[in-house]
């Protein structure tokens, strides 16, 4: 059904008018196409109470200029809006990540993405607005809890009239969403002009921004933009993974409208060509959570392949800290090298040849050389001891001592280079790679699934006077169990330590993650089925057996139920809230008058 | 049917009520005490011409001084640019042949010109005259049009006007926004100029 959707959408980017219509000329502006109606969907009465900015901050933090000021090293020169907040300790780490590292040569137009951490709890006041925003999600495009996304457009170019001999500054869009192409894209139409004409720009382009629907999954949104209209589709939870979900349109001018296959999908082959013949073991890696680091030549280089590692296993999503691009003045610099214990699980990016020996202990690296310099794959074949590496002048390739638990596959390899040797467009193997991964990652996911699934209380055993059943709990060696009959040896078929893999993988931080997310999921339909059973239930008849003190407890009951209902998005059956007021309603009319009064009030908070 | 996406830009100096124009053509209603644009504001409205859709996506441009280097975004690309002055100000009018100068020199060599004097209900205060208007519309070949904004003149015409000069699509496909070129029109448009 999903999939039948996505076609229709498809669709509908090149005709989004509804034809029908008689009277042509009075199609609304708005055409945002809305998916068939989810729980709770009353988003455009919501769109309407948004203030001044909202619409921005739904989809922006802020927007930073970093300069070279001579005195100062790197300055935020503006903050767009003004009012937006940053504190002290942001400002620094968006000055040092916003700028390559080491005279990495970046000359000319450099664009890149970091991740750091939110220094303060800074609550939104749109907050429940985007959390139902959000819900539709998919797991690995919702909105960061913890930590921002940057997003830079450097330029450097030689500049004589400036002192320094060359004009250096980044372009910084500071986001919790994680859709880096999107975004890419949206910086590719700005910075340059912003370069060019300064402030007014960026006040024009936020003014745009401000004026966008709000990130809804699943609609189809067109985003104008600085004289372009972009459009894009956030893709939903209930999508078929691995379909595309725009289509160019025949008739596209880039001056005037931009149809955006993704937002989020990074040329997975492009940015693992470099290491290449070991990129099922970087899956397991990543998969596992184990502490991995990517020493590259640039920071776009190095936030290319972090993107890549953390997406190659959606979608799952990858449940550990991640840095695309980390220098040393990070925050958490010390936090990630320290050697007085093991390393953590993140996955770092890296340009400074300083960290060739600071993070010489770390058990997995991958050495990336200049992209530029291409067609080298094929020699690199053996995975590189450790200790060989000593300097950032080392061979690109990967270093470790790690034994990967499956077989390789020498299929997808094969498939690959015979694509490269025959100049398949890299388009083409970029979509090859990524089916891979996906079916290796569905396979691998598909036996959770079910067991997690088969956890769930039967329905017969929910009844709405006890309170709901509870799920049963994980049991690994039962799990294990289910693997010999419905393991993934039905949908792959890869061979190896498969029930080592599963091991190993339960102790991660991705299964901790995804199996947390899962339990929430299910707890929230036994929460649901039990309000639909109370709610079938003729309570008004039952009153009528118990006492004044028993009915005033349903009531109250009942009215926590119904709020915990609206706070968690309970996945409802339409019209149950409805029913379960109308029940509170008639029990409490049942009551005396003095007790009506009280409890008809609205609870405090 | 097939749809069509034209950009169309607006231009021309500040308070000649370019946005109260895109308001009333999409929206149809009027807000005497509009905002000035920051920036561009950004609307879209599909009509039928003939056997296509066109959909104007239309960038309404600012009017002041600080956003006069951002024009370049706006008419690039476009199939058309309503140029608009007020009819009660000598210096709009001024104003719209430097922009006519920029169009030429920058803009889209394709694109379809389209001249509107706006505020053509106060007629007590007009300082332009309506002939001197046209014979200049004429000499460049520009659509010409007095509206009113207010009292709902003209506005939609200036837009029908303009799907009539856009090109109909050869089958190859070709992308929008081939119009006339500024100076050497068609002969056949002329007349509908005269």
């Amino acid at each position: 059904m999903a999939l039948q959707g996505s076609e229709e959408l498809g669709e509908q980017v090149e005709e989004p008018e509804d034809l029908d219509d008689q009277d042509a000329s009075s199609i609304s502006p708005a055409e945002e196409i809305t998916l068939p109606p989810g729980p709770g969907g009353d988003e455009e009465s919501e769109e309407a109470l948004l203030l001044p900015w909202d619409r921005f901050s739904a989809w922006l933090h802020c927007i930073c200029v970093v300069g070279f000021d001579l005195e100062l090293g790197q300055a935020v020169e503006v903050i767009y809006p003004h009012h937006s907040k940053l504190s002290e300790k942001e400002k620094t780490s968006i000055c040092y990540l916003s700028f390559p590292d080491s005279n990495s040569g970046c000359l000319g137009d450099t664009q890149f993405c970091f991740r750091f951490r939110q220094g303060s709890n800074r609550k939104s006041s749109l907050g429940c607005f985007l959390e139902t925003a959000d819900r539709d999600a998919p797991p690995c495009l919702k909105r960061e809890q913890g930590h921002y996304y940057g997003y830079v457009y450097f330029r450097q170019v030689r500049d004589k009239s400036l002192k320094r001999g060359y004009f250096q500054k980044s372009l910084v869009l500071i986001s919790k969403l994680p859709y880096v192409t999107f975004f890419h894209s949206l910086l590719k139409i700005m910075a340059p002009e912003y370069f060019e004409k300064q402030e007014p720009c960026l006040e024009a382009a936020c003014n745009d921004i401000d004026r966008w629907p709000t990130p809804h999954p699943g609609r189809i949104l067109t985003l104008p933009i600085m004289g372009v209209v972009l459009k894009i589709r956030i893709p939903t939870c209930y999508d078929k993974p691995g379909t595309s979900q725009l289509v160019h349109s025949a008739q596209s001018d880039s001056l005037v409208s931009i149809v955006l296959p993704t937002i989020h999908e990074v040329d997975l082959f492009r940015c693992f060509y470099p290491v290449f013949f070991h990129i099922q073991m970087l899956w397991e890696l990543v998969l596992l959570g184990e502490a991995l680091v990517v020493m590259a030549p640039s920071p776009a280089e190095s936030s290319d392949t972090v993107l890549a590692l953390v997406s190659c296993i959606s979608p799952l999503r990858y449940g550990s800290d991640f840095r695309p691009y980390f220098t040393i003045h990070d925050s958490e610099f010390k936090e990630y090298t320290t050697r007085t214990q093991a390393p953590p699980s993140v996955i770092l990016g890296v340009t400074n040849p300083f960290f060739a020996k600071t993070l010489q202990h770390w058990p997995h690296i991958i050495r990336i050389g200049d992209m530029k310099q291409a067609g080298e794959m094929a020699k690199q074949m053996k995975v590189k001891k450790l200790k060989n590496l000593k300097t950032l002048d080392s061979k690109p390739g990967v270093y470790t001592a790690y034994k990967p638990y499956l077989n390789k596959d020498e299929d997808i390899i094969k498939q690959l280079q015979k694509g490269v040797q025959q100049k398949r467009p890299s388009a083409a193997q970029n979509a090859i790679l990524r089916r891979y991964f996906l079916e290796l990652t569905q396979s691998f996911i598909i036996p959770l699934e079910r067991y997690v699934a088969s956890l769930m209380p039967l329905q017969k055993t929910i009844s709405p006077w006890k309170s709901p059943p509870q799920l049963r709990p994980f049991i690994q060696q039962d799990f294990m169990r289910t693997l010999e009959k419905a393991g993934p040896q039905l949908t792959s078929r890869l061979k190896g330590d498969w029930i080592g893999l599963y091991r190993h993988f339960l102790k991660s931080p991705n299964f901790d993650g995804w199996f947390r997310n899962r339990r929430r999921e299910m707890t929230q339909k036994l929460e649901a089925l039990h309000l639909e059973a109370l709610c079938e239930e003729d309570l008004q008849q039952r009153i009528q057996k118990h006492t004044e003190v028993e009915a005033v407890d349903l009531v109250l009951k009942l009215k926590d139920k119904l709020t915990q209902a609206e706070r968690e998005q309970l996945p409802l059956r339409p019209g149950t809230i409805t029913k379960l007021r109308s029940h509170i309603d008639a029990v409490i009319l049942a009551l005396p008058e003095d007790l009506q009064g009280i409890l008809h009030k609205p609870p405090t908070p | 049917m097939s749809l069509r996406e034209l950009k169309v830009c607006l231009l021309g100096d500040t308070g000649v009520g370019k946005s109260s124009i895109v308001w009333r053509f999409v929206e149809d209603s009027f807000d005497p005490n509009i905002n000035p644009t920051i920036g561009a504001s950004f609307m879209t409205k599909t009509v039928q011409y003939q056997n296509e859709l066109h959909k104007f996506l239309i960038w309404d441009t600012a009017g002041q001084e600080r956003f006069r280097a951002l024009a370049p975004m706006y008419y690039r690309g476009s199939a058309a640019a309503i140029i608009v002055y007020d009819i009660t100000k000598e210096d709009s009018f001024q104003t719209l042949k430097n922009w006519v100068k920029e169009l030429r020199q920058h803009g889209p060599p394709n694109i379809v010109v389209a001249i509107a004097g706006n505020k053509c209900d106060l007629t007590d205060a007009r300082e332009v005259p309506e002939k001197d208007a046209k014979d200049y519309a004429d000499s460049i070949h520009a659509i010409f049009v007095e509206t009113s904004a207010k009292n709902a003149i003209n506005i939609n015409e200036v837009f029908i006007e303009i799907s009539k000069r856009i090109p109909v699509v050869e089958a190859t496909g070709a992308s929008s926004g081939k119009g006339f070129k500024l100076g050497r029109q068609a002969s056949e448009s002329r007349r509908t100029c005269c």
